[in-house]
């Protein structure tokens, strides 16, 4: 299959999750993550055709897909649902055995992989609260498939030092333990591993160098001798991604900026509710 | 039998000072017309417990009638963060016990067991047990592995909005299930708003109706967030509060909400 040259970041950022997918896997997705919810749906469509997807809205277990959705996400995951669970039920009886494959948005990232979803500044007197870490610290700490994604790389995200540790990253003499850590960070500049016990670079996307991506990371990084540029989406990945998977381009949402998002959402709304698009993919 | 109470009558069981769970997931089927009944009254210093806070739970900390939270996370989903929650979280003025989905999952199933706490793998090696001191671990009896014991929850009051109800609080909830069944389980006052309520549901539904205590019929009782299969989001009314929220116009809002039938 040929390479795309026509794609945007968010394209390439889907692309690079989608290949982390092998088929027969289980995939959780968790809440707000589209670029996760359509790299999923694109290995769905091409190379894992058989994944099952836990799915926090809806909390159900599907293996149908739909286009993503904004005001209409539900119907992605109920309306396709092979069972309903119970919160509960997923958080005490399936996720400590069952360990799904999981992509978590730190807010803030350190050298080794831990981060943190709770609160920016001191825990007491926050210069910013964030919503909170979800399950993020219950499975961290055993799951072997943690995958982390940053939509906008920069030094506020990439800490030498965090905040508040609510999901854990490679073991340390402070944080020991048998986790393997995150597997990789796919962020909007490049993919990275843990595999020298801190976070270094693989793959650096198409127009971003090396020195750009040090001078967005706010710690020493490592660069893997044989770093290159990240392969690109091919001709079929992109028109799936375009017309079947995110024709909306919901996607594009988690990199924008609040003042981009608000009108762009509106314009979603507006669309969603168009009989024309409804019916379109119905 | 028959449970069928208005909603004045449902909001007289929660009292200033308790603890209310509230029902659903982020931005699906929250029993957002119990909230704006509860809002009419003057009833405030509440415990809010609910698995995801999201645009009901802001109004209620927006107006002040909260003083502590136990979620494990609160935002408006793909909408952004929650305006109010995060304003008074960030000037420290609603108190915050740091929770996740093991902690109140774990914590209401070891009230539905009868015993003082759960065991789990969550949370070790985090930062979450230096700000919940409360916490403690347990050593397991048998491989002597350290596990993060998490404390019975109590609930006063749950209020679930559901797609449909009879007259002694059966309920369908279809998806997004939740903590609902858990939350109705443990609570001592139960209360389903329904979208309809008929004179008797018949089987599979996902809440029997024998710890409900109050089932009130409130057509769109859930909006603007979603009752699937009957509607969606309303992602207009949702960018309308953000839009008022970043203006500083969150009294006017409510105003205007709670005057509205």
């Amino acid at each position: 299959m040929a390479d795309a040259t026509d794609y945007t970041t968010d394209d390439l950022m889907c692309t690079c999750i989608s290949r982390q997918v092998q088929d027969g896997e289980v995939l959780a997705q968790g809440i707000a993550t589209p670029l996760v919810a359509a790299g999923y749906l694109l290995a769905k469509h091409t190379h894992a055709p058989y994944v099952t997807f836990a799915s926090a809205i809806g909390n159900v277990i599907c293996q149908k897909t739909a286009p993503l959705g904004l005001t209409r996400v539900e119907e992605l995951w109920l309306g396709q649902a092979l069972c309903f669970l119970g919160f509960a039920q997923v958080v005490c009886d399936l996720l400590p055995t069952m360990t799904p494959k999981e992509f978590f948005r730190p807010a803030q990232v350190d050298p080794f992989g831990n981060f943190n979803n709770v609160a920016i500044g001191d825990y007491y007197h926050p210069r910013l609260r964030l919503p909170g870490c979800g399950g993020i610290a219950d499975v961290t700490g055993f799951s072997p498939v943690v995958y982390l994604y940053v939509p906008s790389h920069s030094r506020a995200v990439f800490v030498e030092k965090l905040d508040f540790v609510s999901g854990l990253g490679v073991p340390t003499a402070d944080r020991p333990g048998r986790r393997p850590g995150p597997r990789l960070l796919i962020s909007d500049l490049g993919v990275f591993d843990y595999a020298c016990g801190r976070m270094r670079l693989r793959s650096y996307h198409r127009g971003v160098t090396v020195e750009k991506i040090r001078q967005k990371t706010g710690f020493a990084l490592e660069v893997d001798p044989d770093a290159h540029e990240t392969p690109p989406p091919t001709v079929e990945e992109i028109r799936l991604l375009r017309e079947v998977i995110d024709p909306l381009g919901i996607r594009e949402l988690e990199r924008m900026s609040g003042a981009q998002r608000r009108p762009r959402m509106r314009e979603l709304v507006r669309q969603e509710k168009s009989r024309e698009y409804r019916e379109g993919w119905k | 039998m028959n449970k069928v109470l208005s909603l004045d009558q449902a909001v007289s069981r929660v009292r200033s000072g308790c603890t209310l769970g509230l029902g659903g997931m982020t931005l699906y089927r929250r029993p957002v017309a119990f909230v704006r009944a509860l809002l009419r009254t003057d009833v405030t210093d509440l415990t809010l417990l609910a698995l995801t806070c999201g645009y009901e739970s802001d109004l209620l900390v927006g107006a002040g009638r909260v003083r502590r939270l136990r979620t494990c996370y609160f935002g408006l989903e793909g909408f952004g963060l929650a305006p109010m929650f995060t304003q008074r979280a960030t000037a420290g003025e609603v108190e915050i016990v740091e929770e996740t989905e093991a902690s109140l999952a774990f914590g209401l199933r070891a009230r539905l067991a009868g015993v003082g706490f759960m065991p789990s793998l969550a949370w070790l090696g985090t930062d979450l047990p230096k700000v919940r001191p409360d916490v403690k671990l347990v050593t397991d009896p048998y491989s002597g592995r350290e596990y993060t014991a998490f404390p019975a929850l109590h609930v006063d009051v749950a209020a679930i909005h559901a797609l449909e109800a009879d007259r002694l609080g059966n309920a369908r909830l279809i998806g997004n299930l939740g903590l609902d069944q858990e939350l109705a389980a443990v609570a001592d006052q139960v209360i389903v708003t329904a979208e309809r309520v008929v004179e008797e549901l018949s089987g599979p539904l996902e809440l029997p109706g024998f710890p409900v205590t109050g089932v009130v019929e409130v057509p769109h009782g859930a909006r603007p967030t979603s009752c699937y299969p009957d509607y969606g989001l309303d992602g207009d009314e949702l960018l309308n509060y953000i839009d008022a929220c970043s203006a500083g116009e969150f009294d006017a809002y409510l105003g205007q909400l709670l005057s509205s039938p």
